[in-house]
């Protein structure tokens, strides 16, 4: 009953509040010149990318340098985990090899699930990285959902069987890199033909066979997907290294 | 046809209320783990599954609303994901809290432990 006193005073105070603050706040009736400028330049103009996904054309078109730096922050984060969990050939070998305490992972009901729900997250940030330029979402939110799928081998089966079936760190590193490569090409293209850099029309086309594909930023959707999915998986596989190992690396036993 | 899709959905969302009510009460007042995992499932079955059909077939029954196919669509896939996911991950709460033996309680007849003698 005491704490039923303050709960009832707050709750009275915030409707007060509201009720009194309300019918001040100013309508909002028409667009403001700042956002018709935005709507004609990226989706009804003849230079634009008629994505009617206004958002992620302005975040690539006229903000494109700021996600650019965005993204590569993003990418120190991942490098300087990277760096913190550095191993030499030799202890990256070792950390490859089964420990002895490994007793294959969780239970069959989990691991059944696993395998159906691994390539239906696959499917969903596919989706999400793909109709990024439609749709809300694109390539960080996809990619996001992407690295849920290893995660979840992890959880369920182990680094190991991630491992031996061809995702290992190196391979997950080049991914990120074709990524972060792929971006910085499509950024620089519209300079060979006399555009700003990350200009999106004219350079890129708007439609392939009449499907909208919303010029550059599909592109930049796809790589980021690729960068932002395979660079989380790379610190997951660091993470999953059972701390004995990480035990035996102090000790140098693995070294000599 | 759409009628009945429409109010069908709304009363799956209705139901999904009634779910998540019933198991937050039961998450707070069921006496161990095991019992308030079961109160925490009906939570994620009955009440984020059976709405999130309910908001399907709401969506497909409605003429009004703008890309009704895509957020139908968008829901069931959600929809099953969750069903799978779910028990799942209530199994594997309570594989793990048997195996540590976290939790004191008085069980009638315990099918693991007597599995795991005959192995």
């Amino acid at each position: 009953m005491k704490k039923l006193i303050p709960l009832v005073i707050i709750l009275v105070a915030i409707l007060g509040l509201a009720y009194y603050i309300a019918p001040k706040l100013p309508q909002q009736t028409d667009v403001r010149p700042l956002g018709e400028f935005y709507l004609q330049n990226s989706y009804f103009g003849d230079y634009s990318a008629r994505s009617p996904e206004v958002v992620t054309s302005i975040l690539w078109d006229y903000r494109g340098v700021d996600t650019l730096f965005e993204t590569a922050v993003f990418f120190l984060a991942i490098i300087g985990s990277l760096t913190l969990f550095r191993l030499n050939k030799r202890q990256e070998k070792a950390a490859k090899q089964k420990t002895e305490e490994f007793t294959g992972g969780l239970t069959i009901v989990v691991k059944s699930v696993t395998k159906i729900i691994v390539v239906m997250i696959l499917a969903v940030s596919a989706s999400i990285a793909l109709h990024g330029h439609l749709t809300p979402g694109g390539g960080f939110q996809g990619g996001s959902a992407l690295a849920v799928a290893p995660l979840l081998i992890i959880a369920a089966y182990s680094k190991y069987t991630l491992e031996e079936n061809g995702l290992d760190k190196t391979r997950a590193l080049i991914l990120r890199s074709i990524g972060l490569l792929g971006i910085a090409l499509v950024a620089l293209v519209p300079l060979l033909s006399g555009g700003f850099i990350m200009q999106n029309q004219p350079v890129f086309p708007a439609e392939i066979d009449s499907q909208l594909i919303g010029g550059s930023l599909i592109y930049y959707n796809f790589f980021e997907f690729l960068a932002v999915g395979a660079g989380f998986t790379a610190v997951f596989l660091l993470l999953a290294i059972p701390e004995s190992i990480f035990k035996r690396f102090l000790r140098g036993d693995v070294d000599e | 046809m759409s009628e009945v899709l429409f109010y069908l959905g709304a009363i799956m969302i209705i139901i999904g209320g009634i779910c998540d009510l019933f198991g937050a009460i039961g998450l707070l007042r069921f006496p161990n783990f095991y019992v308030r995992l079961h109160a925490a499932t009906v939570g994620t079955i009955g009440g984020a599954v059976v709405p999130l059909f309910g908001v399907g077939f709401l969506a497909l029954g409605s003429n009004f609303l703008p890309h009704k196919y895509a957020i139908a669509g968008a829901s069931f896939v959600t929809g099953i994901i969750v069903l799978l996911a779910a028990p799942a991950g209530a199994h594997a709460l309570a594989y793990a809290a048997h195996k540590a033996k976290l939790v004191q309680w008085n069980p009638k007849c315990d099918h693991l432990t007597e599995v795991k003698k005959h192995d």
